[in-house]
């Protein structure tokens, strides 16, 4: 019995130890002509639920950096793909995440980090980037709403994530209040509701956002029976919408993403409460750019607000986003699956746009974000279509426009621009 | 206990192995791989070229061996519960969340938001906020490494006292339904008590700006700075280095003594040991006390490595990965768990993606490595269960009891009782 385990682990030694040589030069510099190589690190869950999205997100980025040459100004452009998720967790994990942000600090090339997906990881990156000795070291997220990263929400955010005192996180999604409060306007202006039920799916995400609705719908007179969680793992709802049904509701707001068993609520609350034309639903961009959900004909007349414009605005819109788009599909025979895609591409565009503007390092990439006038990208070159201003006092995008897509014949279709003051 | 003090004189075990290498090559090895480990990444690798510092990097980064040696520590406290005392434990990640949460309680910011009348709180017992985080309690890392353990051998006895009258897969379904409600408390602890007013964990958001850890007359030392901030990941090294091999010692030191051979002698046959004057609710409780303070340290010092405590991280697939670091590594045997769980900790974090990519490299495959991770941990566990059951480096108690024939299995063969241990188990698989 002793000898085959010995065997064994000779060969797993042996086998360490080759790799142990082997490895250690993946990240070849093919920066040979022109100026220097920089790295734009992008920071996304690659395993889990969000790993379809994440990869086409990554690919988004790379078809707009080649449509650029891979230039910014002088310098050559490189994306570094870093993962924040382990597989034991099936999603990002927070000491990756805190162990990749000491990597991109040590990585000397490394100018700017894209991302994180998902809030709870930029609150962990974004410290540690900004304390950066050579920096602070510019931070976009494509997709980090949370309100609190920005803007006062809980007390001491958002300094929390600046202990150097200067800002270095800026994102070009909008915030969960701005979303929230616009989809609270269009339902009491438009929907013309009177009272409305809330459920949230007990993440940073959701409960923001369904909070938001909540304040901005009382504000407007919208009747708030209740604001409660919902339980991710239950098998029906069924219940849950009997007993909000006695409360006789004319809308029900939805706050999440429909990853947290979306479907199923979906469809419960359609057989407890009617269907969407009845009894008013609304979600927000949580709840878009799911070809599960758009398939469910359940989702028929399902009201959904979305930061900026739907892949299908987009594409008819012509400009640089459908060019994308263009692109994206004949190297990779399909849209992307998700409407983050584009904001990567956005996040990655004020990036390089901070690179010309820099001296190439940390410090100058970052400086040319947060001093002076800021980052402008043009609408005609934007890749979410619209004008991305970075306000250089609090790293938030100044684009506040919402729209609202409702679910109709098996795509969420374009209703209105909801604009937020 | 109550037992008259026997008049016999004391039955000692035998005197152990005196040879120097017996007692001290662990200790020493361990000790001199610290000490590589640090002076390599502190002196030697910062003169090393940035392509090697790089390749180096993605093997064996500090933020890994940190975590890995934070690993080890939860291990060990796994081990006292489930290798010294025999009672399986599937909730240990229930003592990583309460560690935490008290250093997210006592060293950070967030105890202005807990109530809405605390909002002024301010207080401080030598601590070492973050700049501009000055709100809220603080109080010195080292002071909240001690209320960490004691709170949570506290919530050990509260936790083990229920489950003292259950066995084997009884106890270890109660403590799988402790280790799950404990997390769900900490994902919706935001808004309880009448009116929700208390927040006590600040739900999925968690609680972030954790202190730094003071040196305290260390920073005397040139080169030492006063605190050890965000990017001191050799001097973090040091600390936690420190605490795991307080933990080995501890363990050790147990075990050798009148705790420890109880703890043994309940593993080995409850009803026995009971008859041998053990009293088993007390020493039971104290195997959960112990186990649980090693998780308090480990919680403490994970919340600093990553610099919060977030609720999404204590899920079951921890107390797993825990176990199969004290199962693989050899259950009981100290050495053994600390050598498994630094081994399982690297290819967790780092170590499989990048076999993956030198295997990916070599064949020309695409295929995702992290991703497979349990089919490779479950592959491994499969593996040791069929040609090494007693674990990787065996405590000897353990694999003379494993190597020993089994009677029943015996008896019923009519086997001959003087055979070898291998010609029994091969009789045995014939059947």
């Amino acid at each position: 019995m002793g000898k085959p385990v010995r065997a064994l682990a000779v060969v797993a030694v042996a086998a360490l130890g080759l790799a142990a040589c082997g490895g250690g030069s993946d990240d070849d510099s093919s920066g040979s002509g022109g100026g220097k190589t920089l790295v734009i690190a992008s920071e996304l869950p690659l395993q889990g639920s969000s790993a379809d999205a994440s990869t086409d997100t990554n690919n988004m980025i790379k078809v707009y950096l080649d449509s650029i040459g891979n230039k910014a100004g002088d310098y050559t452009i490189q994306l570094k793909e870093y993962d924040n998720s382990t597989a034991t967790a099936g999603q990002w994990d927070a000491a990756t995440c805190t162990a990749n942000a000491q990597k991109h600090v040590q990585a000397a090339d490394e100018v700017a980090v894209m991302g994180a997906y998902n809030s709870g990881c930029s609150k962990l990156l974004a410290p540690v980037l900004n304390q950066d000795p050579k920096g602070p070291m510019l931070q976009v997220s494509h997709a980090s709403t949370n309100t609190g990263l920005t803007k006062a929400a809980d007390p001491g955010e958002p300094e929390l994530y600046a202990p150097s005192g200067k800002k270095s996180f800026a994102r070009v999604t909008t915030t969960d209040d701005v979303q929230g409060t616009a989809a609270a306007d269009f339902a009491s202006e438009t929907l013309k509701v009177k009272k409305c039920y809330i459920l949230n799916d007990n993440q940073t995400y959701g409960q923001g956002i369904a909070k938001a609705f909540e304040d901005r719908a009382k504000e407007v007179g919208i009747e708030v029976v209740a604001n409660e969680p919902y339980d991710e793992k239950a098998t029906n709802y069924t219940a849950m919408f009997e007993k909000i049904k006695a409360t006789n509701p004319d809308c029900l707001y939805v706050g999440g993403i429909y990853d947290v068993n979306g479907g199923q609520l979906l469809k419960d609350k359609v057989s407890v409460l009617g269907d969407n034309e009845t009894v008013k639903m609304m979600a927000p961009d949580g709840w878009t750019g799911y070809p599960e959900l758009d398939k469910q004909k359940e989702s028929e007349g399902l009201y959904a607000t979305f930061t900026g414009l739907a892949t299908a605005q987009l594409e008819e819109q012509g400009g640089a986003a459908a060019e994308l788009l263009k692109a994206y599909e004949e190297e990779y025979g399909s849209a992307p699956r998700t409407n983050y895609a584009l904001y990567g591409a956005a996040a990655v565009q004020v990036i390089v746009e901070a690179i010309e503007k820099s001296d190439g390092t940390k410090k100058g990439v970052r400086d040319a974000v947060f001093e002076g006038e800021g980052i402008t990208v043009p609408a005609e070159e934007s890749a979410t279509g619209k004008e991305i201003v970075i306000d250089p006092a609090t790293g938030d995008t100044t684009a506040k426009d919402v729209s609202v897509l409702i679910g109709k014949d098996g795509a969420q279709t374009f209703v209105q621009a909801q604009a937020v003051e | 206990m109550s037992t008259t003090t026997p008049t016999a004189p004391v039955v000692r075990p035998p005197a152990p192995k005196t040879s120097f290498l017996a007692r001290f090559g662990w200790p020493l090895g361990f000790f001199a791989a610290g000490v590589l480990v640090f002076v390599f990444n502190q002196w030697i690798l910062p003169e090393t070229s940035t392509e090697f510092q790089n390749g180096f990097g993605s093997w064996l980064p500090m933020t890994a061996v940190n975590e890995a040696l934070i690993w080890a520590i939860f291990a060990l406290g796994l081990n006292i519960v489930v290798g010294y005392s025999g009672l399986l434990d599937l909730g240990y990640v229930a003592f990583w969340g309460i560690g935490g949460y008290v250093a997210g309680w006592l060293m950070a910011p967030f105890a202005n938001q807990v109530h809405p009348s605390w909002a002024n709180l301010s207080f401080s017992v030598w601590g070492n906020p973050l700049p501009g985080q000055e709100r809220g309690i603080h109080i010195n890392f080292w002071l909240v490494l001690i209320i960490a353990a004691l709170v949570c051998a506290v919530a050990g006895v509260i936790i083990g006292a229920p489950t003292l009258r259950l066995k084997s897969d009884y106890l270890a379904l109660v403590t799988l339904g402790f280790g799950e409600i404990l997390p769900e408390v900490f994902r919706n602890g935001e808004r309880v008590g009448p009116n929700g007013e208390w927040n006590i964990t600040n739900g999925t958001k968690g609680i972030i700006g954790m202190d730094q850890i003071p040196t305290g007359p260390f920073q005397y030392i040139p080169g030492v700075p006063e605190t050890i901030g965000t990017f001191d990941l050799n001097l973090k090294f040091i600390v936690f280095g420190l605490m795991l091999a307080l933990a080995m010692f501890v363990s050790l030191r147990i075990r050798e003594g009148r705790l420890g051979r109880a703890w043994l002698a309940i593993r080995e046959d409850e009803l026995a040991a009971s008859m041998m004057g053990v009293p088993l609710m007390r020493i039971k409780l104290s195997a959960y006390a112990v186990g649980a303070a090693f998780g308090g340290i480990g919680g403490v010092l994970y919340a600093t490595h990553i610099g919060g405590v977030l609720a999404d991280r204590f899920n079951f697939s921890v107390s797993i990965i825990l176990l199969a670091m004290v199962v693989l590594g050899g259950m009981g045997n100290v050495w053994g768990v600390t050598v498994g769980a630094l081994l399982l900790a690297w290819i967790n974090s780092t170590g499989l993606g990048q076999l993956g990519n030198v295997w990916n490299d070599v064949t020309g495959a695409e295929v995702n490595f992290a991703s497979h991770n349990f089919l490779v941990f479950g592959a491994i566990l499969v593996l040791f269960m069929l040609f090494r059951r007693e674990g990787l480096i065996p405590e000897a108690r353990t694999r003379q009891v494993l190597q020993e024939p089994e009677r029943g299995e015996i008896e019923s063969l009519g086997a001959d009782m003087e055979g070898t241990a291998e010609d029994t188990a091969a009789e045995g698989g014939k059947k």
